[in-house]
């Protein structure tokens, strides 16, 4: 089975518009024999949306889970810095709904003290939360997380299961961040298909802290399977970053 | 036949490279790719590449489906002269320019262009290695635009010309202009995003993309796999994964 842990529904501003992308998606994904796709809204992709904007795109990908079923995987947005909605959300899309992770972006950091209800309440629910992180060489943005960002969340919340996203955005150094605490995965979506951080991952983190993720729309289908088919790795590795890690940390909200 | 149109042998200053020629021979038989089209890494870095690219000559001399694309750099006053001695290797089908790695611009490449065109040299250039956001700090290095490129090619109508390094963003801003161009290609091999290569398709058509890999800085598969999504008709497969690199760099 392989399982992409980390995409999103599209540009469109509408759910017609984010229907027909995703049904372009889906039907790109089920070319390359992608089981399960986690998907999770951006909200229109502003750094810190207001609650409504949050609420609509998690409607949106409420949506998609309804219309595939069983394909879609729901991950709840969330943004921080309005901790109360936050939760709110949180128990409409998780506990109401059937979301089976929470993903955060880039509206505050992780090292922020406002994540740490969040990091609590998925603890509590057994789900993984999907973190945006980056070493951008020009800097981060105010609320974009650095890998080190992360490693500070991880190690406040060790019952909380985090997946750092992005491994080709965050390197060898965010490798050497997260490696200390084993409740961080990378996963391996985003950024160009840059050959040997996926065996640099599977050697720092082991073959089990690392996950296979696209982030499409905005990456190819095709240059992110590249990454993990194009790696030189055992099978057993291989299985483990392209499903099995996924579906342990999804544990009992996937089936077949 | 799969041709690579964008490969590299070298080290590269910023992180471990697999770079060496045996390491691309072995991507290539596990990729299933054929021939491929070879610079040397170093010959960015250098200020003059000449001795990156003597290099990869003799690392390339038993080789047969290895074709060299040195790096030249406009900066030289002998870069004429260079040209010259290139056009003369059995392995050497084209001349690489790295603007942005050497200091100039891409629209000062005029006279190379009519050059190469002259000694039956096809002219690469390149528009990036890697995302400007993963450059290591000290380096302020810009893109090339491909407009630049782009019109390089229109003045040279008789000069082969590949732009290296194409995003998809810019390669549909362009799409316009490079549809009526016959002698400019583009490598796919920085192409990203959903259906990448089937919107680069529509946009510039399957006569000016070509297979590459931009091996050994990204993972050859992703760019078969690229491919094999994009679900083009056998006839327009077949020139980008070879068909359209053999024109380009005369490997026919």
């Amino acid at each position: 089975m392989i399982i992409d842990i980390h995409a999103h529904p599209g540009y469109s501003h509408s759910l017609k518009g984010l229907r027909e992308e995703f049904r372009v998606a889906l039907g790109v994904a089920q070319q390359h024999e992608v089981d399960r796709i986690c998907l999770s809204s951006l909200a229109n992709w502003e750094d810190s949306p207001e609650p409504d904007r949050v609420r609509s795109g998690n409607d949106a990908v409420l949506a998609l889970m309804a219309d595939h079923p069983e394909v879609v995987i729901g991950f709840c947005y969330v943004n921080p810095r309005h901790p109360q909605e936050a939760l709110e959300e949180i128990e409409r899309c998780v506990v109401e709904e059937g979301m089976a992770g929470i993903k955060l972006w880039q509206a505050s950091r992780a090292s922020d003290r406002r994540m740490d209800p969040i990091a609590e309440r998925a603890a509590a629910l057994k789900i993984p939360i999907l973190q945006h992180a980056s070493y951008k060489t020009g800097g981060n943005g105010t609320g974009e997380s650095t890998p080190a960002d992360v490693a500070s969340l991880a190690a406040r919340h060790p019952q909380t299961m985090i997946v750092m996203a992005h491994l080709t955005g965050v390197g060898e150094r965010g490798l050497a961040d997260i490696a200390p605490y084993p409740n961080v995965c990378v996963d391996t979506a985003g950024g160009q298909p840059e050959a040997g951080l996926v065996e640099l991952a599977v050697r720092r983190l082991g073959a089990r802290r690392v996950i296979f993720g696209t982030d499409t729309p905005s990456r190819s289908y095709g240059a992110a399977l590249g990454k993990v088919l194009g790696a030189k790795l055992m099978v057993r590795q291989r299985n483990l970053i392209l499903g099995a890690n996924a579906r342990r940390l999804l544990a009992g909200r996937i089936t077949g | 036949m799969t041709i690579d149109a964008a490969a590299y042998v070298g080290e590269w200053p910023f992180r471990a490279l697999e770079g060496t020629v045996a390491d691309l021979a072995t991507t290539m038989r596990g990729n299933r790719v054929r021939r491929a089209v070879v610079s040397p890494i170093e010959g960015l870095f250098y200020t003059d590449p000449r001795p990156a690219n003597e290099r990869l000559l003799r690392r390339l001399a038993r080789r047969r489906n290895l074709w060299a694309a040195p790096i030249v750099s406009l900066r030289m006053a002998d870069w004429r002269e260079q040209f010259a001695t290139l056009a003369d290797k059995r392995r050497v089908r084209a001349a690489r320019l790295a603007p942005a790695f050497h200091g100039y611009r891409a629209a000062q490449a005029g006279e190379a262009a009519d050059l190469a065109a002259e000694l039956g040299l096809t002219l690469a250039v390149q528009i990036r290695i890697e995302d400007e956001r993963r450059h290591p700090p000290f380096v302020k290095m810009r893109d090339v635009p491909l407009e630049d490129v782009v019109a390089l090619a229109a003045a040279a109508p008789s000069t082969r010309v590949v732009a290296s390094a194409v995003r998809l963003r810019e390669m549909l801003d362009s799409a316009q202009h490079i549809r009526q161009l016959k002698n400019l290609w583009l490598d796919m091999s920085h192409l990203d995003g959903l259906c990448c290569l089937k919107e680069a398709r529509d946009a510039v058509g399957a006569r000016r993309l070509m297979f590459s890999t931009c091996w050994p800085f990204f993972y050859a598969r992703s760019a078969v796999l690229k491919v094999a999504e994009a679900e083009m008709p056998a006839r327009e497969k077949d020139a980008v994964m070879g068909g359209n690199a053999e024109r380009a760099f005369g490997l026919a």
